[in-house]
């Protein structure tokens, strides 16, 4: 080793025994956080944009509050089109150039499961909207789901229409991904486990316009529940032809779809009173109780472009919303210099927190990143009105 | 389980129907022109959304909004061909094709950048009612796509056979060199006729959002099932593209439902293929024959 060699040695050495600090974190600097906020800005899947924006809506009211230990959030948007390969030039250009802390939103399963390696192989954080469980479980450094993923959403579908009495008989209709699974599995799994039997599988896949045969087939396989592992529009292509061939049954869509979106795709609501359910995330209805203030929140906070075209803001603004509050609440408790590694402890301790929207209370542990587990169902009661339901039959008060 | 049989004909037929119009549409492009237009499918789904804007963002009685969206569709399919496609018309096929290709993904785009977020659902201009024919269901829709594809098919019918345009149109088809040595304005036709292709894809749009969702993408599938359609009934066979519409929607229909619902995305690729390999014309096109 020549001088040179032992002098750069030396410094390096030097490097490494200094503690982490705030000037040492990517994407952590003395005044500001910056995030990473990775969805499908274009592309067919924009549907899902909602899941970036609820979040970046909280971020400039905790700004506008001043920030977070004198740290203010600074947002790069990266679009992904919910497609694996722009996803991981995405994330590249997120961590390598523009050097953010960590990677929020990103609704789409394929692309999360595809940037995973390079996430945790540099040691950015993630806390994501999408759905697909294999992200956070097993837990890995850094990744963390605060929101319901597949096997809850799942579970909480086939439970909800098991609950009813004399239920048992249950069919499928899903498109062919690995999305449509994630959701239908973990439902076939409970069904099963609960004494239950999947009388059919059917398949509606992206961009279908009739859904005949499916209808007719649940219909000649006497389900008396049906499991709609579908897309918002697929979605209301199925329900559409329920009614078109007066199939008796009740169906439970999965959170690819709005349930206020749907609702709108039927000016005469009735045959969807006590039949049409989803999953539902929230302590509340949407804009209602303690999700007033997210409400204004988004209304005061988004702009015109990131709002809906008409109407409130609908199911996924507020389902995003819950990574920024974790993400904001892991700042706090790690200090005014915050680090990546004590960030991710802080995030470890969060325990039966409650994040003001959702239906569960957070509880992460090291071996723990999906910090939700309890679902809500929402439908529409024998009177026709948006009603919450604990279980079927078991209507949450409504609060104003 | 056949007692479902006359339900799923039925339903099929209704859905070939709009298949039908779709191809319609591409076929009157092709036999004018003989370029395939592989962006027809997004000017199916932005005829559907220049109705929702000018019925619900204008507030304009439905009638009204479709008569402006076909019009609106007319221009931008008359455009598409002048400014876009005849400048390059001397060059090779492929390039005209990709040229529409490119226009169908710009429009989407164009959709995408307004109403990616959100899908759109449209009210119909009329009650959804159900009739009941022993056991097959038959809902107003079915009622309204088949009617207006069959008024549809007649007036081209009438169109192509009987009047001057449609001398004009079969004679410019047969020979471009032929039809300019007789006085006619080649390009200006090619245009009409982009301009009426597009005008009965609005027209399909419409229908298309009557019993489905908005998306912008819409006119993917779209594409696929009037392509199947066209080629199934024979390229540039009106009759055809109508009996290969309707032959592809019950196949779907009765391949779903009897084998797998799997098949019913693939429908659109698997009977063109079959019949191809037995019938290269299509069912109802005439074998060509070149002489050298």
């Amino acid at each position: 080793m020549d001088i040179r060699q032992a002098i750069f040695a030396a410094i390096a050495m030097a490097g490494l025994a200094i503690p982490a600090s705030a000037d040492s974190t990517q994407g952590i600097s003395d005044t500001t956080i910056t995030i990473g906020n990775m969805g499908p800005f274009s592309g067919p899947q924009s549907t899902f944009t909602p899941l970036n924006y609820g979040p970046e809506a909280y971020l400039r009211y905790i700004n506008d509050q001043g920030g977070v230990n004198g740290h203010k959030f600074k947002t790069v948007f990266a679009d992904d089109s919910c497609n694996e390969a722009k996803g991981i030039a995405a994330a590249k250009k997120l961590i390598y150039e523009d050097k953010v802390f960590m990677i929020m939103a990103n609704p789409c399963s394929g692309v999360a499961m595809a940037i995973k390696p390079m996430l945790v192989q540099e040691g950015v954080p993630w806390i994501g909207a999408s759905a697909n469980p294999k992200i956070s479980r097993p837990a890995s450094p850094g990744i963390f789901h605060s929101t319901y993923t597949g096997i809850e959403s799942g579970r909480a579908m086939a439970a909800f229409a098991m609950g009813k009495p004399g239920t048992t008989k249950v069919a499928l209709a899903m498109h062919s991904d690995d999305w449509a699974h994630g959701y239908c599995d973990p439902a076939v799994d409970y069904v099963k486990s609960h004494g239950g039997e999947i009388v059919a599988t059917t398949a509606l896949e992206h961009g279908a316009t009739d859904g005949t045969a499916q209808a007719l087939q649940i219909k000649t396989s006497g389900a008396q529940a049906v499991m709609g592992c579908l897309y918002q529009p697929e979605l209301v292509v199925l329900l559409r032809e329920l009614q078109k061939y007066q199939v008796d049954t009740i169906v439970l869509g999965a959170l690819g779809a709005d349930f206020n979106q749907v609702l709108g795709a039927f000016p005469n609501r009735d045959y969807l009173k006590q039949r049409f359910f989803q999953p539902y995330q929230f302590k509340a209805k949407l804009g209602t109780g303690p999700l007033k203030k997210f409400h204004d929140i988004f209304v005061k906070y988004l702009t015109k472009d990131e709002l809906p075209k008409a109407g409130e803001p609908t199911n996924f603004y507020y389902f995003g919303v819950p990574a920024a509050i974790v993400t904001v609440e892991a700042f706090r408790r790690a200090g005014p210099n915050p680090t990546r590694e004590g960030w991710e402890k802080a995030m470890e301790s969060l325990k039966d927190f409650d994040t003001g929207v959702l239906a569960d209370n957070e509880t992460f542990g090291p071996d723990k990143h999906v910090g939700v587990e309890k679902m809500y169902a929402v439908g529409l009661n024998t009177q026709g009105q948006e009603t919450v339901y604990k279980a079927w039959g078991d209507a949450l008060p409504d609060t104003e | 389980m056949l007692t479902l049989l006359p339900q799923l004909v039925v339903s099929g037929t209704s859905t070939g129907m709009l298949y039908a119009l779709i191809a319609l549409s591409m076929t009157v492009v092709y036999r004018a022109t003989t370029v395939v237009n592989f962006g027809h499918g997004d000017m199916v789904a932005a005829g559907a959304y220049a109705v929702f804007v000018f019925s619900l963002g204008f507030g304009l009685p439905f009638l009204i909004a479709m008569l402006l969206a076909i019009a609106v569709l007319f221009v931008a399919g008359f455009a598409t061909q002048h400014f876009l496609l005849q400048p390059i018309v001397a060059g090779p096929h492929l390039s005209l094709a990709m040229m529409a290709l490119a226009v169908g993904y710009t429009l989407r785009g164009m959709l995408r950048l307004e109403w990616g977020n959100e899908t759109m659902n449209p009210s119909r201009p009329y009650p959804q009612d159900v009739y009941m024919f022993g056991t097959v269901v038959v809902t107003t829709d079915d009622v309204v796509i088949c009617g207006f594809v069959l008024v549809l098919l007649a007036a081209l019918f009438v169109l192509l056979q009987v009047t001057p345009l449609g001398k004009v149109i079969q004679a410019t088809f047969q020979s471009q060199r032929g039809a300019a040595l007789v006085g006619i304005n080649v390009p200006l036709f090619h245009a009409l006729m982009w301009g009426g292709g597009a005008a009965l894809g609005a027209l399909g749009g419409v229908m298309l959002s009557m019993i489905t969702p908005l998306t912008p993408d819409l006119g993917q599938w779209t594409l696929v099932q009037g392509f199947a359609a066209m080629t199934l009934g024979g390229f540039g066979s009106l009759g055809g593209a109508v009996a290969g519409g309707i032959l592809l929607g019950i196949t779907e229909k009765l391949l779903g439902f009897y084998v797998n619902t799997v098949f019913i995305e693939i429908t659109g690729y698997l009977v063109p293929i079959i019949v191809l390999m037995l019938r290269p014309q299509g069912l109802f096109g005439r074998r060509m024959t070149v002489r050298v």
